[in-house]
C-alpha cells in the first residue's frame, strides 16, 4: 500500500507533474536535434538539479530519459541522422518510408510502440529491481569491485571500440576519480601541491565537457551538412496497425529489457539485436528490410525504450550503470546523497517506487508529446547549426559554473571538451571515462576493504576468488567479456561459422 | 587494405602523447606511498595507471600496424582533424569563459552568442542578435529563477557601478 503511495506521488503532487511532462517534452526535441545528446541533455541538467529536493530532480530526469531515447528516431526517420544512438537503426526503414512520404505514419508507428516498449520495461523493472536487490545484499567488497570492472568493461567494449581502449578509457576516469585527499588516511593523491585538486575533480564538470563541449567541437567540424526537409501529415496510426505489429513489439521489448538490464549495454545495443532479429524472423515484411518495411521500425523503437526500464535495474539494485545516462543519473544520485546499490532499495525503497512511478508518468506524457506538435518539431530540427551550437555552449557553461559557482570548473570543462574532442574523433569511448569517474572512489574502497579483510595478502585475495561461488561467477562473466573480444576469438568464432 | 583502416593525421602523436602521460602518472602513482601495502592510499591509483600504460602500448603496437594515410602531415591534420572553424570555435569559447567572470554572465553571453553564430556561418545579423537577446533573457529568467543558479556579475562591471 505504502509502495502503491509511493508510485503514485509524482502523479499527485501538481509540481512533480509539471516537472515529468517538461523532462518528457525536453528530453523527446533534445533527444530528436542532431547533435544533442540524451546524456548531454541529463549531464547539463544534472548541474542545475544541486539545490533541488532528490525527487523533482528525479521526476524531470526521468522524462528527459524516456522521452531522450524515443526522440532520437525522429530524426532518423526525417533526416537520416540518428537524433541518439539508440536510433540508428530506426533510420534503417523509416528513412525510406518518409522518402515514400509516409513519413507521419512512421512517426506515429514509432511512438505507440515506443510506448509500449517503455511500459514493458517499466514492469520489469518494478518486478525484478527488488528480487536482485535483495540478491545483491550477498555481495562482499571484492564482488563490487569485479561488478564494477566488468560495467566499466562492457561499456568500453560492447558499444563498439577496441577492447584496449575501452580499458584505457576506464582506467583514465578510474584514475581521474581518484584525485584529492585518501577517504581513509587524507594523503594527498595525484593533486601536485594544488589546494584545488586537493577537493578532486568534479565529474559533473567532466561529463559536461565529454558529452556537451566535445560533442559540439565534433558538430563544428561537420558544419558544411545540410538537413533534408520532409512532408509530415497523418500522424496518428490506425488500430488495426498497431494490433499487427503488437506481437512483434512485445517480443522484441522482452530482447530490450535484458540487454538493457545488462551492465554496460544500453539501448543502442538492444535496438541493433531487436532489429537483426526482425529481419531473421519475419518472414513476410510489409516491405524489404531496409526498404521501409515498417518491421523495421517497430523492432529497434520498442527495444531502445524497454531498455531504459532494464537499465535502471543494474543501477538501483547493484550501482552499476546500464549504459552512459545511467551513470550520469548515478551522479545525480550521488550529488543528492544518495548511494546506488543494494542498500538503496532497503533503506529508501519509496525511491525506487517514486522512480517507477515517474517513469510510467512520463511514458504517459510520452504519448501525448509523441503524437501532437509536429510542426513545431519539424521547425526547431531545422533550426541551423550556428545557432544551435553557440547557445549549447552557453548552457555547458552555465551548467559548469552552476556546480560551485566557482570559474576553475568551467576551464575544466572546456579542458575536457577539447580532450574528450581528440579522443572522439580517434576512436576512444568517453563513456568509459566517466564511468571511471563515477565507479573510481567505490572501486577503490572495495580493493582496499578486500585487500585488508584478506590480511593484505594478494594470494588470499585471489584464491576468495574460488572459494566464493558469487566471486567465481563474476569473475567467469569478466573473464568472458575479456576472451570475447580479442582478435584470436574473434577468428576462432568466424570459423565456427 | 581498407582507406577506413588508415591512421588519421595526428594519431600517433596523440596516442604517444597519452602513453608518456600514463607513465608520468604511473610515476607520480608511484609517489604516493610506493609499496608500503597493498592496502595502501596509492596501490590503487597505481594499479589503474599501470593498466593505463599496458593498455597505451597494445593501442600504439596496433595502430603502427595499421597503414599511414596518403596525407597525414601537419596540412592534413589541420585540414581534417583541426580546421579553422573548429580552432576559431575552440578560440571563443575559451575567450568567453575567460571574460565570465570579469565581464559578467549577460553582457559575456550576448558578446559570444552574436560574434559565434556569425563565426559558425550564419550570416543573418539581425536574427543572430534577435535569437542571442531572447535566449539569453529565456536562460537568465529560468536558471536565477527555476534553478536558483547564481550567474556571475561580473567583477568589472561591480567594481565600475556598485550594485
Amino acid at each position: 500500500m505504502q509502495a502503491l503511495e509511493y508510485f503514485l506521488m509524482s502523479w499527485a503532487d501538481p509540481y512533480l507533474l509539471f516537472l515529468t511532462a517538461a523532462g518528457t517534452f525536453a528530453g523527446i526535441y533534445i533527444g530528436a536535434i542532431p547533435g544533442l545528446s540524451v546524456t548531454m541533455a541529463v549531464s547539463i541538467l544534472i548541474s542545475f538539479t544541486f539545490k533541488w529536493e532528490v525527487n523533482a530532480a528525479l521526476a524531470l530526469i526521468s522524462g528527459i530519459f524516456l522521452g531522450g531515447v524515443y526522440g532520437g528516431s525522429r530524426s532518423a526517420i526525417l533526416l537520416n541522422i540518428p537524433g541518439a544512438p539508440a536510433a540508428i537503426a530506426t533510420g534503417l526503414d523509416g528513412y525510406p518510408l518518409a522518402k515514400r512520404g509516409e513519413a507521419g505514419m512512421a512517426i506515429g508507428l514509432t511512438t505507440v510502440v515506443s510506448v509500449i516498449g517503455g511500459f514493458v520495461g517499466i514492469i520489469a523493472l518494478a518486478v525484478a529491481a527488488p528480487a536482485v536487490s535483495e540478491f545483491a545484499l550477498k555481495f562482499a567488497p571484492r564482488d563490487y569491485l569485479m561488478l564494477a570492472v566488468w560495467g566499466i568493461l562492457l561499456v568500453g567494449s560492447l558499444s563498439g571500440g577496441s577492447l584496449a581502449k575501452g580499458i584505457f578509457c576506464g582506467a583514465l576516469g578510474v584514475l581521474i576519480g581518484t584525485v584529492g585527499l585518501d577517504p581513509m588516511t587524507a594523503e594527498p593523491r595525484l593533486t601536485f601541491g594544488s589546494l584545488q585538486l586537493s577537493a578532486g575533480i568534479s565529474y559533473v564538470a567532466a561529463m559536461i565537457g565529454f558529452f556537451g563541449v566535445a560533442e559540439v567541437l565534433v558538430q563544428l567540424r561537420e558544419l558544411r551538412q545540410k538537413a533534408v526537409r520532409q512532408d509530415v501529415s497523418k500522424i496518428l496510426p490506425s488500430w488495426g496497425l498497431v494490433r499487427k505489429y503488437l506481437p512483434l513489439s512485445l517480443r522484441t521489448s522482452s530482447i530490450g529489457v535484458v540487454i538493457g538490464a545488462l551492465p554496460g549495454a544500453g539501448g543502442d545495443i538492444a535496438a541493433l539485436m531487436a532489429y537483426d532479429l526482425a529481419k531473421r524472423s519475419v518472414k513476410n515484411p510489409s516491405r524489404p528490410f531496409g526498404q521501409g518495411a515498417y518491421e523495421g521500425l517497430v523492432a529497434p523503437e520498442s527495444a531502445n525504450n524497454a531498455a531504459v526500464g532494464g537499465a535502471y535495474i543494474p543501477m538501483m539494485t547493484l550501482g552499476i550503470p546500464g549504459d552512459a545516462v545511467t551513470a550520469v543519473i548515478i551522479g545525480a544520485l550521488y550529488i543528492h546523497g544518495l548511494k546506488p546499490g543494494p542498500m538503496l532499495m532497503v533503506e529508501t525503497p519509496h525511491l525506487f517506487w517514486f522512480i517507477v512511478g515517474s517513469l510510467t508518468l512520463a511514458n504517459l506524457f510520452l504519448l501525448v508529446f509523441g503524437l501532437s506538435g509536429i510542426r513545431l518539431f519539424t521547425k526547431m530540427v531545422e533550426t541551423p547549426k550556428a545557432i544551435l551550437l553557440p547557445l549549447i555552449l552557453v548552457l555547458c557553461a552555465v551548467g559548469a559554473y552552476a556546480i560551485n559557482n566557482n570559474p576553475v570548473d568551467v576551464y575544466m570543462m572546456l579542458g575536457f571538451g577539447v580532450f574528450g574532442y581528440f579522443l572522439k574523433i580517434y576512436g576512444y569511448q568517453v563513456a568509459p571515462v566517466i564511468l571511471g569517474m563515477i565507479l573510481g572512489p567505490l572501486m577503490d574502497k572495495s580493493f582496499r576493504q578486500a585487500m585488508i579483510s584478506a590480511g593484505d595478502s594478494p594470494a588470499q585475495f585471489a584464491s576468495e576468488f574460488f572459494t566464493s561461488p558469487l566471486s567465481a561467477v563474476i569473475l567467469a562473466a569478466l573473464a568472458f567479456t575479456v576472451v570475447s573480444q580479442t582478435t584470436a576469438w574473434k577468428r576462432w568464432r568466424s570459423r565456427q561459422a | 587494405m581498407s582507406n577506413q583502416d588508415a591512421r588519421k593525421p595526428g594519431e600517433v602523436t596523440f596516442t604517444v602523447l597519452m602513453l608518456v602521460g600514463s607513465a608520468f602518472l604511473l610515476w607520480q602513482s608511484f609517489g604516493i606511498s610506493g609499496f608500503q601495502s597493498w592496502s595502501s592510499a596509492g596501490m590503487f591509483p597505481m594499479l589503474a595507471a599501470a593498466t593505463l600504460l599496458v593498455t597505451g602500448l597494445l593501442t600504439v603496437r596496433h595502430l603502427l600496424r595499421r597503414p599511414a594515410a596518403p596525407d597525414s602531415g601537419a596540412r592534413a591534420f589541420f585540414a581534417q582533424i583541426a580546421p579553422l572553424q573548429l580552432l576559431g570555435g575552440v578560440g571563443a569559447v575559451a575567450a568567453y569563459m575567460l571574460m565570465l567572470q570579469p565581464l559578467g554572465f549577460l553582457p559575456s553571453s550576448l558578446l559570444f552568442l552574436f560574434l559565434s553564430m556569425r563565426l559558425f556561418g550564419s550570416e543573418r545579423w539581425g536574427l543572430n542578435l534577435s535569437v542571442s537577446v531572447a535566449s539569453l533573457a529565456a536562460i537568465h529568467l529560468v536558471f536565477s529563477t527555476v534553478f536558483s543558479v547564481v550567474l556571475p556579475k561580473g567583477s568589472w562591471l561591480v567594481a565600475l557601478l556598485p550594485i
